[in-house]
């Protein structure tokens, strides 16, 4: 070791003699040489007066380390202006694997400083290295060899490796005993989704939650996933759980510890409790690693990162474990992801119902701005807050414990059945009732296809990586070969070069810009207003496939995401003729299925007045199609024989002719209701401050006045709102059932096309129609309706115009 | 090394146990509070007898009485060149951690005899010359112990097998 001179020195100095010579033994603290310095200093000089003198000092310098002196790098009279080394010490021992505080190789205590120390003896050793302990740290140069190590073995086996989350991942966790119960119950509408639950009892696991069950659900598929990805990949867990909870999980899914061995990380061992860090596991370099994971922030959005789409088998649980993590926030605006629809409205069963499908994914789109992200991270080390964290934690699993989410779902649910049966009842057979008896809605659904798809994936990655190492290894050897007229090629193809060893992160960014590069996208009513569009998580999730995310439609914009219809950015993209205007969903199926996705299912339904030009023919019936399709996509085609009953957009420009005026009002009440969240949640948030838009909310309340003024049987629809609704979409929904029988499985479906053929057959069913709407109180005459649309219109724009202005 | 130390603790009982059983219940605290308990210098291993309990002294103020109780105890206290036998908790490419009843104790690369190799690729992963000696998780060790630093409520060692005599059993 080369020992340096420290800053603090009284430089210039001058070194006067060497006391010891090459081969000497010194120990610590021990005089090396002398040296002179000069200074000045405040002397009294006899007669009371202070006299500023220079001086030259004598002094020694002292060893900060032990060993044999081998060679020194000044010598006698020598002037030394700055730090420099002055001589090279051989130790015994360069402390580089230390325990707990003692180098594990002689001993000795790391933490002892005295005056002389420069920096402690720990500061050699900084890296942790060891899954499952901390107290063990290792040099840099200890780390790279033991990582060199790996990966030759790792490159000889053909092997990467693949650092693998648990919760909401590969499996998905609750704490809610309500599993246990239904588990027990034959009779339970979940027993068949729930039969390969595991469950296991966490004892030692902090004050308040005892002996917690855990009920742990394999996502479809876990145990051949494994196995095939553990020939490509050496596997390593890194989950935000406990230890003890990490633990049990792994001999749960690799019984035997083949696949993982020992290992584990958990947040006990993280070193953060907000940011998983792959250095932690890999410190030297992370050019054969990746990573599968649920959400991107906590990785920072590295390269080497898969995201996969978050398991959501429990409804609503979420992840157990995150409580430390920066929140998650909806995508889109509050009301619209679906996750939690009118509860009124027979449509909220199969919008819950399908939480698995379409409608988790938008939910659980973890949207954390940057700057809040690190807000919450630069959090992690503060100690208070990591308590109220963990009394968080501590507590939101009380909470599952006790009330029981998945329980209050499933009554909701079977409320939801019943008040459908009994409406149907009331009117219908009784074999109908029966049918829908046996077909008790469950909540949990078992069909989720995510790890099939990661396995393709990831063998394209191992496949990718391996192909450009052999090609750079062949290469590598002809040119050696050339050079060396052939020497034993054999041997040396048994060696693994490192130097070759091509970036995985490279070869992934190259497969993942393949599929979207070139893509200028426009976020239009995805994320809420203030998101730095740049760094939302969609935003960083996107780019890393090669999108460009821009701020502005102009003439290179190719696709317009949206969120909600109507925007002011939907109407400036109508007028580029080569844009695409897609929903959020074909962004996201995109990123999660690694493919460029048709856009035509995802067309977001245009609204007509939002055109350049007039009425754009069957926009309606377009609507129509490519909405009910986009959500069917995710759903699983549940609705298929309905889609193929509405004609295809181009097919019925001849029969907007025979639109009146009634029916016209009927299809913009439709597109009403499929903005129908959306303009509940805003009309919502604007009435409570009427000051703030007064002209469009008085107008629409003297609407209001005037209908039920003028029109007794819509007052009366109104006044009985509550007694007739049910029996109204009972009916609706019995009318469906007759039409096609592929829909009994789901209500709402069957509500909203009754809808729209009581728009299109005659209008003797449009008050029916619009008992949908008095759900939302805004009871109207055909002619107002025109007028209110456009109220609402004027609305968006106004909102919209605000939204850019605040930028 | 295990002595048998006299020690003092001092023992705040709630009026509430006040009665008849009080001796019985200081009893009990005195070995759930101290068995077990690692000082930082050493663990304290069993709790023999009480050599006086000492006379109740009522706090004033607060009505609660205070033992200053004297106890014998069986000790441990690990020294560096003590010979001890433990049992490998898990084996790493940078070495092997073992634990000795209460301590834990590393045994790193360097202080392995140069012929039991680091062998990644069985299951689980382990240190073996390639005959008879293996050592993985589960086996039980015999080491010296090179170096023991006293932390707040744990105590580490480091410790060698790259002697004659140690190593696995």
């Amino acid at each position: 070791m080369l020992l340096r001179l420290p800053p603090s020195l009284h430089y210039p100095i001058t070194v006067t003699s060497l006391l010891k010579q090459p081969g000497d033994a010194v120990e610590r603290d021990e005089a090396l040489f002398w040296y002179v310095y000069q200074t000045t200093v405040t002397e009294g000089d006899g007669l009371g007066n202070k006299v500023e003198v220079k001086r030259r000092f004598p002094t020694k310098f002292e060893s900060t380390v032990d060993g044999e002196i081998v060679q020194w790098k000044v010598a006698k009279g020598d002037v030394i202006d700055e730090p420099v080394d002055v001589l090279e010490i051989d130790e015994p021992c360069a402390h580089e694997v230390q325990f707990g505080g003692l180098c594990a190789e002689c001993g000795k205590d790391m933490t002892e400083s005295s005056y002389n120390t420069e920096e402690t003896d720990v500061t050699r050793a900084p890296i942790t290295m060891a899954h499952d302990n901390t107290t063990l740290t290792v040099s840099k140069r200890e780390a790279a060899r033991v990582e060199e190590d790996a990966k030759r073995r790792l490159l000889s086996n053909r092997k990467l490796s693949l650092v693998v989350d648990l919760d909401q991942t590969i499996i998905h966790a609750t704490v809610d005993p309500t599993v246990g119960e239904w588990m027990q119950d034959k009779e339970n509408p979940n027993y068949q989704a729930l039969s390969d639950v595991r469950a296991f009892q966490l004892v030692d696991d902090g004050p308040g939650m005892r002996g917690c069950w855990y009920y742990v659900k394999l996502r479809p598929g876990l145990e051949s996933f494994l196995e095939n990805v553990s020939e490509m990949f050496e596997l390593h867990i890194y989950t935000m759980g406990t230890r003890a909870y990490a633990q049990h999980i792994a001999s749960i899914i690799d019984p035997d510890r083949k696949l993982f061995g020992d290992r584990i990380l958990s947040r006990d061992e993280s070193g953060s409790l907000t940011a998983k860090n792959l250095t932690r596991l890999f410190p030297v370099d992370t050019k054969m690693v990746v990573i599968i994971d649920d959400r991107g922030d906590v990785w920072r959005w590295c390269t080497n990162l898969i995201k996969v789409s978050p398991y959501d088998f429990f409804v609503g649980i979420g992840d157990i474990n995150s409580s430390f993590l920066p929140k998650k926030q909806e995508l889109g605006p509050p009301g619209k992801s679906g996750d939690k629809p009118a509860p009124k409205q027979p449509k909220g069963a199969l919008e819950e119902h399908h939480v698995n499908g379409a409608t988790a994914k938008k939910g659980d789109q973890t949207e954390v701005s940057a700057l809040e992200q690190l807000v919450t991270m630069g959090g992690g080390d503060n100690p208070r807050l990591l308590q109220e964290q963990s009394d968080a934690q501590e507590e939101s699993i009380m909470h599952q414990v006790e009330d029981r989410p998945l329980l209050q779902k499933q009554r909701e649910l079977d409320a939801e059945d019943d008040a459908a049966e009994s409406g149907s009842d009331s009117s219908s057979s009784v074999d109908d009732s029966q049918d829908l008896n046996k077909h008790r809605h469950h909540l949990l659904e078992d069909n989720d296809r995510e790890l099939f798809d990661l396995e393709v994936r990831l063998e394209q990655v191992h496949r990718n990586f391996f192909d450009e190492y052999d090609r750079q290894k062949s290469r590598g050897l002809g040119g050696r070969v050339a050079a060396l007229r052939g020497e034993k090629a054999p041997s040396k193809e048994k060696d693994v070069d490192l130097k070759l060893v091509p970036h995985v992160e490279h070869i992934m960014t190259h497969i993942k810009h393949r599929i979207l590069g070139g893509v200028v996208l426009v976020f239009s009513g995805v994320l809420p207003l203030g998101t730095d569009t740049q760094n939302a998580d969609i935003s960083l999730w996107a780019k890393t496939f090669g999108v460009t995310i821009s701020h502005k439609i102009n003439m290179r914009t190719t696709h317009l995401v949206a969120g909600r219809n109507r925007t002011a950015k939907v109407r400036e993209a109508t007028r580029y003729p080569n844009l695409q205007i897609v929903t959020t969903q074909w962004l996201l199926d995109c990123l999660t299925q690694w493919k460029r996705l048709p856009e035509g299912p995802y067309l977001l339904p245009v609204h007509p007045e939002d055109r350049g030009e007039p009425i754009s023919p069957g926009s309606k019936e377009l609507a129509e199609s490519s909405w009910l399709s986009s959500s069917d996509e995710a759903t699983g085609g549940s609705l298929a024989d309905e889609e193929d009953l509405s004609p295809p957009p181009g097919m019925d420009e001849t029969s907007l002719v025979f639109y009146d005026e009634d029916q016209q009002a009927a299809v913009h009440e439709e597109l009403k209701e499929f903005l129908g969240s959306d303009d509940e949640s805003e009309s919502d948030t604007d009435t409570p401050p009427p000051d703030k838009l007064p002209s469009p909310t008085k107008k629409r309340k003297r609407d209001e006045d005037e209908s039920s003024d003028g029109d007794d049987e819509e007052t009366e629809s109104t006044g009985d709102e509550d007694d007739s609704l049910g029996s109204r979409l009972s009916q609706r929904i019995k009318r469906s059932y007759e039409r096609s029988t592929g829909l009994k499985e789901v209500a709402s479906a069957g509500v909203e096309s009754s809808t729209k053929q009581a728009a299109n057959d005659d209008t003797a069913d449009a008050p029916a129609a619009q008992s949908q709407e008095a759900s939302f109180q805004e009871p109207a005459e055909d002619d107002d309706e025109l007028e209110r649309e456009m109220m609402a219109a004027f609305e968006d724009d106004e909102e919209e115009e605000v939204a850019n202005e605040n930028g | 090394m295990f002595f048998l130390k006299e020690e003092i603790k001092v023992i705040t009982l709630h009026p509430s146990y006040f009665g008849p059983n009080m001796r019985e219940y200081l009893i009990n605290r005195l070995n759930e509070e101290e068995e077990g308990r690692c000082t930082g210098d050493h663990f304290v291993i069993c709790v023999m007898d009480m050599v006086d309990i000492g006379e109740g002294r009522v706090l004033p103020g607060l009505g609660q009485a205070e033992y200053t109780i004297k106890y014998r105890a069986i000790i441990w206290k690990p020294f560096r060149g003590e010979t001890v036998d433990a049992i490998v908790t898990s084996v790493k490419p940078t070495g092997i951690f073992t634990l000795a009843g209460p301590l834990s104790v590393f045994i790193a690369r360097k202080n392995i005899p140069s012929d039991i190799k680091w062998e990644p690729n069985t299951v689980p992963p382990q240190y073996t010359d390639h005959a008879d000696q293996v050592i993985e998780k589960g086996t039980s060790l015999r080491l010296k112990i090179l170096g023991v630093k006293p932390d707040v409520a744990a105590i580490n060692a480091i410790g060698t097998i790259k002697e004659d005599y140690l190593g696995p059993l």
